[in-house]
């Protein structure tokens, strides 16, 4: 058995969070990641707060575990949605896309625990003063919204910045993964790439298709220029917004182009028009299973790699 | 003297000049340069900055820090 502070802190039985993916992490996603032993994660995305009360109280409705909710901070419903979650008292709030300073106080008094993902080591500072329960160094190889730096070269900075139980994300996907990011200094994971293609998760045939047939330089990095660059599958869409961000198009425009992306992937498996958002790791996840399988699975293998780590030591 | 402070702080960022009018944005700065631009003003300073979305101008944040 694994066991980590993080286990105790959240009161988990693997310390593995499924991250918060906009369109696909819904309430029987977290449930069955929750289920299975880990924290199954609700993503808030763009959404309206009465859109995500529903699925918390789905999801409290499926499991007796304990559970998170992703808040997307340049969600246009970011107050609205930082306030149900007050409301509801979910167990775990973690957020992404920027610094969730400004809403901590609350979520903390409402005797929530807050994991930030961040991406650099300021952040993860500020975290820490604001009251965070936790980070999550999450490295570039991961889906979505992205960092420059390397889950490789992020962990063990975060890990020396902070005093604080630090999980690792971003190109995680399997028991090797889990273990390197423990030999780095992290005490948990959040993978979400691998959940995506959980017998769980409601997201398009299609979209899992594309995670499971992807190989390793499948994915591309697109919308440095406006501020707030994403990792998905290579495909038209992806290609021809690449194209466009090197082109003479305006802002606008740009932004625009990226407009109902994610629903056309996420919701009508759009292959050609949609963005397929996931993480490097895609080229190694190539089966779909329940998602305590997954778990499982994951920390069986983790396990191994670890007793065998002391082999090269003479 | 806190713009002073901050002014050069952004001086390792950027070339421009800098005013108190100089928007973050138009500084091509992302957001994790500017809050590690903002922990070395802290450092240096020894204030604690409370970061939040209408701080869009050097002005601002020379502002917020001279409140304290």
């Amino acid at each position: 058995m694994i066991k980590t502070p993080l286990c105790e802190l959240l009161g988990i039985e693997y310390p593995i969070f499924q991250g918060g993916m906009a369109w696909i992490a819904d309430a029987d996603l977290a449930a069955a990641v929750s289920n299975g032993g880990g924290l199954g994660i609700i993503s808030a995305m763009n959404a309206g707060g009465d859109w995500l009360r529903d699925q918390i109280r789905k999801a409290k409705s499926m499991t007796d575990k304990p559970f998170g909710v992703n808040i997307m901070l340049m969600s246009p419903h970011v107050d609205e949605v930082a306030q149900v979650v007050a409301e509801e008292k979910v167990a775990v709030v973690t957020t992404g896309a920027g610094n969730p300073t400004r809403f901590m106080d609350k979520w903390i008094a409402a005797g929530i625990k807050v994991i930030p993902v961040v991406a650099s080591v300021a952040l993860a500072k500020m975290a820490q003063r604001a009251g965070a329960s936790a980070v999550i160094a999450e490295g570039g190889e991961s889906g979505g919204h992205v960092g420059d730096l390397t889950t490789m070269v992020l962990v063990p900075q975060i890990v020396d910045a902070v005093d604080l139980p630090v999980l690792a994300a971003g190109g995680i996907g399997d028991g090797r993964g889990v273990a390197a990011a423990f030999m780095l200094g992290a005490v948990g994971v959040q993978l979400g790439t691998r959940f995506l293609v959980a017998n769980e998760c409601n997201v398009h045939e299609n979209y899992k298709k594309k995670v499971l047939k992807a190989g390793d330089v499948d994915t591309i990095m697109t919308g440095k220029r406006l501020g707030h660059p994403v990792r998905q599958i290579k495909n038209q869409f992806s290609r021809n917004y690449f194209k466009a961000e090197y082109s003479s198009i305006s802002d606008e425009e740009l932004e625009q182009m990226g407009v109902g992306s994610l629903y056309k992937a996420a919701i009508e498996g759009n292959e050609k028009e949609g963005s397929f958002l996931a993480g490097q790791i895609s080229a190694i996840v190539n089966k779909e299973q329940p998602a305590a399988e997954i778990i499982t699975e994951i920390f069986a293998e983790a396990e191994e790699v670890l007793k065998g780590a002391g082999k090269w030591v003479r | 003297m806190v713009f002073d402070k901050v002014k050069e702080i952004l001086g390792e960022y950027v070339d421009t000049e800098i005013t108190m009018e100089t928007a973050f944005d138009d500084l091509g700065i992302d957001s994790l340069d500017m809050l590690d631009m903002v922990m070395k003003v802290e450092e240096e300073l020894g204030v604690e900055i409370e970061l939040n979305p209408s701080i869009t101008t050097v002005g601002a944040l020379v502002e917020l820090i001279e409140s304290k």
